[in-house]
C-alpha cells in the first residue's frame, strides 16, 4: 500500500478485533449470568449483571493457592526454557559440533508426543525414580517446571534458532578479537540483539505453561495444583458450573495481560535492530 | 572457531532435561507398546506379544478414520493460521492509530486455557441455546447443529483452532519480520520490483526458517489437540472430530488400554516425525545447500 | 434456600448438637486419634455437594476430635478415576481414601485394590468406633460388599434416576383439556411408554403452537460423550426388559442374540427406536447433552417431563438460585413395558438406575488405621441427617425419619419416600469388572447410531458383536 491511509488500517483492525473479542465477550456474558439463564434463547447484549460467580471465586481460598502455583510454575518454566533454549541455540548456531542438525531436529520430536500415553511413565518416574527419601517430584512446583520443559524447551529452541542465526557472526568475532570472554559475548553482544526473539519465546512458553491442563491434572494432587486443574473441579455430575468457570477465566486473564504488557515492549524494541545488522 | 567443548557445555542442560523427561518416558512407552496390557482384563499384567499391537494398528479402521479427520483438521487449521497470521503480522509492521491496543487485543485468545476455549465455544454453539446457531438462523436461516452435523462440527473445531492459535503465528512472524535487515528491500525498490516480487523473492526466503518453525509447532500442537475438542464435541458427532489426540485419550484413560494405546502413540509420533522431516528437508535443506 | 446456606445452617446445627449428645463418642475419637498425631489423610473425589460436605464439614470436625488432618482433592469425573487407578496400580500410596462410584467397584474388587473394612475392624477392635454399625446402612451398601459379604467401601451418596414431570403443566386445566381432546385420555404421569410418548409429542407440539421454549421430554443424547450410552443401557433398555446391558454373565458373557445375549434383541431394538424418537422431539440442545445439561434443561423449564438423575432432582426441585421450576416438580417411577414391574418385584429385573458412591481405602494406603477411623466417622448415623439436608443423599435407613429430611421430602415432591419404598426396584450397574472398557469399545458405534449414519437395528447388531469381541480380547469371554 503505497499511499499511507492509517484509518483504513484502523478500520481493518476494528473488524479483526471484533471477531477476536467476541468469544471473550461471551465468556464475560456467561460469567455474569446464573446457570439456569444459559439454557434459554440467548440475548446478545447483557441485560442484567449477576455477580455471585465472582463473589464465589473471590471467597475461594484454594483458588488463590492455585493462582500462585500457576504463576510460579509458568514463570519459572518460561524463564528456564528461554535461558536454556538461548544457550542451546547459541551452541547450535556458532559451534561446529558433529550431528548438531540432527540434535536440533531431535529436540522438537519431544514436543510431538501425544500426551495422554506419556502420563503413566512420567507418573512412575516422578514417584519412584526421581526421588530422594520421602521427597518425590510428583505434586511439586519444581517437578512441573521440569515436566513442562518437554514441550516448551523444544519450542524455545525452534523459535530462537532463526533469531540467533540471524545475528551476524562477525559481531561475535569482533568482540572475541577485543578480548571478550564467551560469557561476555553471549550476554552483552548476542543477547541484546536477540531481544525480540527472546521476548516472543518468553511470552509463548509462559502461555503454554499457563494453559497446560492434562499433565497438571495427573501429576499434581494437593500442593502444586494449577488454575486449569482448578477449573476442572467445576465439571461434575451434578452440573458444570459454567458461570464460575467463566469468572475464574476472567480473573486468569489479568495476570496474563500483565505479563504480556511487560514483555511486549521488547518485541517492538526489535524494530530498531534491523539497522544494526546491515 | 572455538572448541566445540563449550558448545556441548551450553547444550548439556537442554539434553539432560529432555533425556530425563522426554527420552526415558518414550522408552517406557515403546516397551509397553510391545505388550498386551489392560489392568482391567482377566490378566491385569503386561504380557509380551511381539508386534501384535502394531499389526492391529494397521488394520484398525477406527484409528485410520481418526487419522484421516486429523489430517484434514491439521491441514485446514494450519494453512489458514499461516496465511491469516502472516497478513496480520505484515499489517502490524505499519503505523496506525491505536496499534498498541489492537496488538494486545489480538493476543488475548492465546492466554485462554484450551479447556476454557472449549467451554466457551460449546456454550456459543449448542443448538437452540447458543448464540451462534441463533444468529446464523436469524441472519441466514442456517441451522448450525454441531451435535448432529459432522461437517458443522468439523468446521467449528477448525474455526475454534484458528481463533485460538492465529495470534501465535502472528507473534512469531512479527518477531521474524522486525529482525529483517532493511537493505534488500530498499535495493529491490530502487530496482523497481513490485510488491509480489518482493514478497516471493525477498521476504519469503528470509523468513522461511521462522515460518517453518511456526508451521512445525502448529502442526504438532494441532495433532496433539485434546482438551478443546473433548470439551466442545467429545469427539462427536459420531467420530467426526475424534482426532488422534482425542482417540488416544479415550483409549488410555477410560478404556485403560495401555498396551495398544502406547502402540498407537508410537505410530502417531513416528508419522509426525516423518511429516515434519519431509517439510524440514524440503524447506531448510535446499537453503543450506545454497549457502 | 441455596445449598451453600443449607450447608452453613446444618454445620452450625451439627456443631451445637455435637457438644452434648456425643460426649461419649468424643472420648473414643480423642483416644483413638492419639496414636496418629501428625498424620494427614489424603482422599480424592469429585466436587459434588456430598463430597464438598465431607471436606467442608466432616473433615474439620474429625480433625478437631482426633487431631488427624484430612485433605480432600476434588477433581473432574474422568480425572478422578484415572488418578485413583494410577495410584493404586503403581502402589504409590498417595491416597488413603478414594471415591468409588458404584459402577467401578467391581473393577476395583477384581483387582484387590481395596481394604476389607469389615475384616480390618474385626482384627483391630480398638479402632472400632462404638457409633459405627454396618447394619445402619440401607441396602445400597450391598453394592460395596465383596463375595464374602464384607464391606469394602463406606456409602456416601445414593440416588435413583427417576421420572420428573412439571406439576404446574400437568395440573393446568387448559393443558389438561387440550390433552384430553387430542388423545382422549386424562393427563397424568405416564406409566407406559405409549403414554410417555403421547405426552411428549403433545407438549412439544404445545410449545410450538404457543411459541414457548417448551418440549415434551428430555434426552441425554450427546453424540460424543458416554452419557448417551448410559441413558440407553441404564434407564431405557431396562424398562423394555433388557437388563445388564444385554450381556449374559452366566452364559460366557454373550451379547448377541445368536449366542444367548440380548444386546441386539427385539426388545433392545424397540427400546432404542423409542428413545431415538424421544430424542427427536426433545429440546434441540439434547444432541449435546450429558447428565449435567439434561438437568439444567429441565431446571430451565424447557421440558415437561424427563428422566433425570436423582442427585440433580433435588436441586431442580428446591434450589431457586439454579432452577426456575422450584415447587413445580413431581416425581414418579419411569414408564415401563408390561412384565417389567413384575420382574423387578421378584428381583429378576429392575426399572432404572440406582446410582451412588462410596469412600474406600486403597490397600496401598500408608495410613490404613487412621483412614479406617475417618471412614467410620463419615459412616456414623449421627452425622447423616445434617449431611442429607445439605447435600440430598441418603445412605442410612434411620435418616429417612429425621425431621429435617422429612421436610425436605415434602419439598422434593416425595423423592425420599420413593427412594425408601421403591429403591429396591432400581439397581446399580451390573457387576462387571470391565465397565469402562466395554463402554468405550461399543460407544463409538452408539454415537454413529445417534447421528444417523448407522441404522439402529444394524447398529445394535454391530455393538453386540463388538462387545463379544472386546470381552474375548479382555479374556472374560472364552
Amino acid at each position: 500500500m503505497r499511499k499511507n491511509r492509517p484509518w483504513l488500517y484502523s478500520l481493518f483492525w476494528i473488524v479483526v478485533s471484533f471477531l477476536t473479542l467476541f468469544p471473550i465477550y461471551w465468556l464475560f456474558v456467561i460469567s455474569v449470568k446464573p446457570a439456569v439463564d444459559l439454557f434459554s434463547t440467548p440475548d446478545i447484549l447483557i441485560k442484567s449483571f449477576y455477580w455471585q460467580n465472582y463473589i464465589d471465586v473471590l471467597n475461594d481460598r484454594t483458588l488463590r493457592g492455585y493462582m500462585v502455583n500457576s504463576l510460579v510454575i509458568s514463570t519459572g518454566n518460561a524463564v528456564l526454557c528461554t535461558v536454556l533454549g538461548f544457550f542451546a541455540c547459541y551452541a547450535l548456531s556458532r559451534f561446529d559440533m558433529g550431528g548438531k542438525e540432527s540434535i536440533f531436529f531431535w529436540t522438537i520430536t519431544n514436543r510431538m508426543a501425544p500426551p495422554a500415553v506419556f502420563l503413566l511413565p512420567l507418573f512412575l518416574l516422578m514417584t519412584q525414580v526421581y526421588r530422594i527419601g520421602d521427597f518425590s517430584l510428583l505434586d511439586t512446583r519444581i517437578g512441573m517446571i521440569l515436566v513442562y520443559c518437554t514441550f516448551n524447551l523444544p519450542f524455545a529452541i525452534w523459535t530462537l534458532r532463526p533469531t540467533v542465526d540471524g545475528i551476524p557472526k562477525e559481531l561475535d568475532e569482533a568482540a572475541y578479537v577485543d578480548g571478550a570472554s564467551p560469557w561476555k559475548v553471549i550476554t552483552e553482544v548476542v543477547l541484546p540483539l536477540a531481544r525480540p526473539g527472546l521476548a516472543v519465546t518468553l511470552i509463548l512458553t509462559w502461555v503454554f505453561a499457563w494453559n497446560e491442563y492434562l499433565l497438571a491434572a495427573t501429576l499434581t494432587n494437593f500442593n502444586a495444583r494449577t488454575l486449569t486443574t482448578g477449573l476442572s473441579e467445576y465439571v461434575t455430575t451434578t452440573g458444570t458450573e459454567w458461570g464460575i468457570m467463566a469468572a475464574i477465566s476472567v480473573f486468569t486473564l489479568i495476570p496474563a495481560l500483565i505479563v504480556f504488557g511487560l514483555v511486549q515492549k521488547h518485541i517492538v524494541a526489535g524494530l530498531t535492530f534491523g539497522a544494526v545488522k546491515g | 572457531m572455538h572448541s566445540t567443548k563449550l558448545g556441548w557445555l551450553l547444550l548439556a542442560p537442554t539434553l539432560l532435561v529432555l533425556f530425563f523427561f522426554g527420552v526415558l518416558p518414550f522408552i517406557y512407552v515403546l516397551y509397553v507398546s510391545f505388550h498386551q496390557w489392560n489392568p482391567f482384563a482377566v490378566n491385569p499384567d503386561m504380557v509380551f506379544n511381539w508386534a501384535e499391537n502394531y499389526r492391529r494398528v494397521v488394520f484398525d479402521a477406527q484409528f485410520l478414520a481418526s487419522l484421516g479427520v486429523t489430517a484434514a483438521f491439521v491441514f485446514f487449521a494450519v494453512i489458514s493460521e499461516l496465511i491469516l497470521g502472516y497478513m496480520l503480522a505484515q499489517a502490524f509492521m505499519k503505523d496506525f492509530p491505536g496499534k498498541a491496543i489492537f496488538r494486545t487485543i489480538h493476543t488475548l485468545p492465546l492466554i485462554m486455557a484450551p479447556i476454557i476455549v472449549g467451554s466457551i465455544w460449546k456454550l456459543m454453539t449448542t443448538p437452540s441455546i447458543g448464540i451462534l446457531p441463533n444468529l446464523l438462523d436469524n441472519w441466514f436461516g442456517y441451522d448450525l447443529n454441531i451435535g448432529q452435523s459432522a461437517i458443522a462440527a468439523f468446521v467449528t473445531t477448525v474455526i475454534m483452532d484458528i481463533w485460538h492459535w492465529t495470534p501465535l503465528v502472528t507473534l512469531t512472524l512479527i518477531a521474524a519480520l522486525v529482525s529483517l535487515p532493511p537493505d534488500p528491500f530498499e535495493q529491490a525498490q530502487i530496482d523497481g520490483a513490485n510488491k509480489r516480487q518482493i514478497f516471493w523473492h525477498i521476504t519469503l526466503p528470509m523468513i522461511r526458517p521462522a515460518i517453518l518453525a511456526t508451521v512445525f509447532i502448529r502442526l504438532m500442537d494441532a495433532l496433539r489437540t485434546v482438551d478443546e475438542v473433548l470439551m466442545l464435541t467429545g469427539g462427536g458427532p459420531g467420530s467426526a472430530t475424534r482426532y488422534v489426540g482425542v482417540h488416544i485419550f479415550k483409549e488410555v484413560f477410560p478404556r485403560t488400554n495401555y498396551g495398544y494405546g502406547s502402540a498407537i502413540s508410537v505410530v502417531v509420533l513416528y508419522l509426525t516425525i516423518v511429516a515434519c522431516w519431509l517439510l524440514y528437508v524440503g524447506l531448510i535443506a535446499p537453503r543450506n545447500k545454497k549457502a | 434456600m441455596s445449598f451453600a446456606v443449607r450447608l452453613g445452617v446444618s454445620a452450625l446445627a451439627l456443631s451445637v448438637a455435637a457438644g452434648s449428645a456425643f460426649a461419649q463418642d468424643d472420648e473414643f475419637w480423642a483416644k483413638a486419634g492419639e496414636q496418629f498425631q501428625g498424620v494427614t489423610l489424603r482422599g480424592v473425589t469429585e466436587a459434588t455437594p456430598p463430597s464438598n460436605y465431607i471436606s467442608d464439614v466432616l473433615a474439620p470436625e474429625f480433625e478437631e476430635k482426633t487431631g488427624i488432618r484430612v485433605e480432600i482433592e476434588t477433581t473432574s469425573w474422568d480425572q478422578m478415576y484415572d488418578k485413583a487407578i494410577k495410584d493404586m496400580e503403581a502402589g504409590t500410596g498417595i491416597y488413603d481414601m478414594v471415591y468409588i462410584e458404584q459402577d467401578i467397584v467391581y473393577a476395583y474388587l477384581a483387582r484387590d485394590f481395596l481394604v476389607n473394612v469389615t475384616q480390618a475392624l474385626e482384627e483391630n477392635p480398638d479402632l472400632k468406633a462404638p457409633s459405627f454399625d454396618e447394619a445402619d446402612f440401607t441396602t445400597f451398601a450391598d453394592y460395596f460388599r465383596g463375595d464374602d459379604g464384607d464391606l469394602y467401601g463406606i456409602p456416601m451418596e445414593a440416588f435413583i434416576k427417576i421420572y420428573l414431570y412439571r406439576t404446574d403443566l400437568f395440573s393446568d386445566p387448559e393443558v389438561q383439556a387440550a390433552y384430553k381432546e387430542k388423545t382422549g385420555k386424562d393427563l397424568a404421569p405416564a406409566t407406559t411408554h405409549e403414554d410417555y410418548q403421547a405426552i411428549a409429542e403433545f407438549f412439544t407440539q404445545w410449545g410450538e403452537d404457543h411459541d414457548m421454549d417448551l418440549w415434551g421430554t428430555t434426552a441425554q443424547a450427546h453424540t460424543g460423550h458416554p452419557a448417551s450410552w448410559y441413558e440407553y443401557v441404564e434407564s431405557v433398555a431396562p424398562t423394555f426388559g433388557v437388563y445388564g446391558w444385554g450381556i449374559d454373565p452366566d452364559n460366557n458373557y454373550a451379547a448377541t442374540v445368536e449366542n444367548g445375549g440380548a444386546m441386539n434383541s427385539d426388545a433392545a431394538k424397540a427400546a432404542l427406536k423409542w428413545w431415538l424418537h424421544m430424542r427427536d422431539i426433545a429440546p434441540p440442545e439434547s444432541v449435546q447433552s450429558t447428565w449435567t445439561e439434561v438437568a439444567t434443561t429441565f431446571a430451565a423449564g424447557r421440558a415437561a417431563q424427563g428422566l433425570v438423575y436423582g442427585e440433580n432432582a433435588a436441586w431442580i426441585a428446591s434450589d431457586d438460585t439454579k432452577s426456575r421450576v422450584v415447587g413445580n416438580v413431581g416425581v414418579a417411577l419411569p414408564p415401563l413395558q408390561d412384565g417389567v414391574m413384575e420382574a423387578a418385584e421378584s428381583g429378576e429385573g429392575y426399572i432404572g438406575y440406582y446410582d451412588g458412591g462410596a469412600f474406600g481405602l486403597p490397600v496401598t494406603s500408608k495410613n490404613r488405621d487412621a483412614a479406617l477411623l475417618f471412614l467410620q466417622y463419615i459412616g456414623q448415623e449421627s452425622v447423616q441427617p445434617g449431611w442429607a439436608v445439605a447435600a440430598p443423599r441418603i445412605t442410612h435407613t434411620a435418616t429417612y425419619d429425621d425431621a429435617g429430611v422429612q421436610d425436605m421430602n415434602t419439598e422434593l415432591g416425595g423423592y425420599y419416600d420413593m427412594l425408601k419404598d421403591q429403591g429396591r426396584l432400581f439397581a446399580g450397574a451390573p457387576a462387571y469388572p470391565f465397565h469402562a472398557q466395554l463402554r468405550e469399545a461399543v460407544a463409538p458405534i452408539f454415537y454413529e447410531i445417534l447421528t444417523g449414519s448407522i441404522e439402529p437395528d444394524a447398529g445394535l447388531d454391530q455393538m453386540a458383536e463388538k462387545a463379544e469381541q472386546e470381552l474375548t480380547d479382555l479374556g472374560y469371554r472364552q
